[in-house]
């Protein structure tokens, strides 16, 4: 598709639809993400964001629309052509190689993103580590990298795992929930984390997040799922001060109007 | 790997073995060699890539009738024909790893398994090709390599080229991507790795070296047999592999000294009790040294897990 107003859309859905069984759980969802965008994609429970996040990223085939990567449509291709052609993710619980250090979980990355992984001929150890080491240090643990990474915290195996994602050099990064199971104060951190990085790379962000002041302190724009389709789309504070928003949230003890 | 010095010591050992021993433990020396070099092929699949295969006999048995066959068929020497047994192999794996890596867990196993034994029957049925199950006999080495000392540095010559090959491959970019499909399988597709080719890969290298541990065999034994392919040879690389170890690259060499030099203690004086001793032994092992014998051997540097380096 492309260019929509001069601005490169990295990524780009149109008509996306899913049903199962008797249940409508994503119905006909146009989006646009342009370059450099800081997208959350919120909505009630059941608004149908997750199989959403799973249609984009390859995990579930959709009925029918299409699906771009900066303007090539990539629907229906497995993960690994995804993840090649610039689609990076983390995934709502913690996805990482747990026997391998934080070193080794990036290194591996950045030797597959690189093309090296069916090289036989040569020892691993020592290339791009000094890549890695610089990737760790970005999502603050370059202090833990030699360590086996099942045994880290929580919180830092999800710095980790957005470590391993930046190693494939992604045009698009797709964060599930990405503050799941975190302490406030560590979820303000890791999206402070998010939106540095975001501007220092131009790296766009599309993420989903049940934290409302997460949402509302991180996104440049917000994208509002309701039953299967978008409801709106805007800045923070026109979704914030939008009463239909308001209205698919009453009846759950939400912060959005907070 | 061993570290630098232990490492001369043990070459060094083995080198002088033939002045020192009979040629019985020359013959028993080479036999846990093939065999150790059998379960660390194996076990790139089981400890590196977390793949369980059920069927591996049958390229072990692919690479020792593939030499043998040109032995007696076509009356091609020994040293052109063992670099045969390993390429064979490779083409069986790669014929079946199709299919088999198509699978996960215990289907992948039974699937192993099944073509395992398609390879038994064939070989068994086959008899005007294969022999049968009279086997094929008279499959020697030349004349300089006839004697146990001559075979033993052939075989460990053979033997340590094909488990530096196998060591490069674990420490290589694609061993690291391996060990990634065996962690999270849905994880490496996020970092670009095409999980089903990946493991077909590890596969046919593996199978490969099976095959090059076969033909090797088929000239220690001078003859081949249908039980080389049959599901029980399936599961002695991975009683070796359990009893050694199958998180790190030399369990498997430590597993087959300590299966076959145990065979040989207990089937000297009560061979009827082989099978229970060797069965008790690997269910203790399993309780009480998951990480096999290298496990008593502490932190080794050789004996360090397969997952980190």
């Amino acid at each position: 598709m492309g260019a929509a107003g001069g601005v490169e859309l990295v990524l780009e859905t149109v008509g996306l639809s899913k049903r199962f069984g008797g249940v409508q759980a994503v119905n006909g969802v146009d989006l646009a993400v342009p370059a450099g965008d800081l997208r959350a994609i919120i909505g009630p429970n059941g608004a149908g964001k997750t199989t959403f996040f799973n249609l984009v990223t390859g995990d579930l085939a959709h009925d029918s629309g299409q699906i771009f990567l900066a303007g090539r449509e990539v629907s229906g291709l497995p993960p690994h052509q995804l993840c090649r052609r610039g689609l990076g993710r983390t995934f709502q619980i913690t996805s990482i190689f747990r026997r391998l250090s934080a070193l080794e979980n990036v290194q591996t990355a950045l030797l597959s993103h690189h093309g090296r992984h069916y090289n036989v001929l040569r020892p691993a150890r020592g290339l791009f580590r000094d890549e890695a080491l610089g990737l760790l240090e970005r999502v603050g643990l370059a202090s833990q990298a030699a360590k086996p990474s099942g045994i880290m915290s929580h919180g830092d195996q999800r710095r980790l795992e957005m470590a391993i994602a930046l190693a494939s050099g992604p045009r698009v990064l797709l964060l599930d929930e990405p503050t799941a199971g975190m302490a406030p104060r560590e979820r303000h951190e890791l999206m402070g984390l998010v939106a540095r990085i975001a501007r220092d790379t131009g790296l766009t962000v599309v993420f989903t997040e049940h934290d409302m002041d997460v949402v509302f302190a991180t996104a440049r724009r917000i994208t509002v799922l309701h039953q299967g389709a978008v409801l709106t789309e805007g800045a923070p504070a026109e979704v914030r001060a939008n009463p239909d928003v308001l209205r698919v949230y009453l009846g759950q003890p939400t912060t959005a109007g907070r | 790997m061993l570290s630098p010095r232990s490492l001369v010591v043990l070459l060094v050992a083995l080198a002088a073995a033939p002045l020192a021993l009979p040629p019985f433990f020359l013959q028993l020396l080479t036999e846990i060699a093939i065999i150790g070099l059998f379960a660390t092929a194996f076990n790139l699949l089981m400890g590196y890539g977390g793949m369980l295969s059920f069927g591996h006999a049958a390229y072990f048995a692919l690479g020792a009738y593939a030499a043998a066959l040109l032995v007696r068929k076509a009356g091609v020497p020994m040293l052109l024909a063992l670099p045969v047994a390993p390429v064979v192999a490779a083409v069986g794996a790669l014929v079946f790893g199709v299919f088999i890596v198509r699978l996960s867990h215990t289907y992948f196993a039974m699937l192993s398994l099944a073509f395992g034994q398609i390879v038994y029957t064939v070989i068994f049925k086959w008899k005007s090709f294969t022999g049968g199950d009279d086997g094929l006999l008279d499959v020697w080495p030349p004349p300089y390599l006839k004697s146990p000392a001559a075979y033993y540095y052939f075989a460990l010559i053979v033997v340590g080229l094909a488990l530096w090959a196998l060591h490069a491959v674990v420490d290589s970019p694609f061993g690291y991507a391996l060990k990634a499909v065996r962690e999270n399988p849905r994880r490496a597709r996020f970092i670009g790795v095409n999980v089903r080719r990946h493991q077909l890969v590890a596969f046919v290298i593996s199978g490969a070296f099976s095959g090059l541990a076969g033909g090797l065999f088929a000239f220690y034994n001078g003859s081949v047999f249908p039980d080389f392919a049959y599901f029980t040879k399936s599961f002695e690389p991975l009683v070796v592999a359990l009893l050694g170890g199958v998180q790190s690259f030399g369990g498997p060499l430590v597993g087959a000294f300590a299966f076959k030099v145990l065979e040989w203690l207990i089937s000297r004086q009560w061979p009827v009790y082989w099978p229970l001793f060797l069965g008790s032994v690997v269910i203790l092992v399993i309780v009480v040294l998951p990480q096999g014998f290298v496990g008593l051997l502490g932190r080794r540097p050789w004996a360090r897990p397969v997952g980190s380096s």
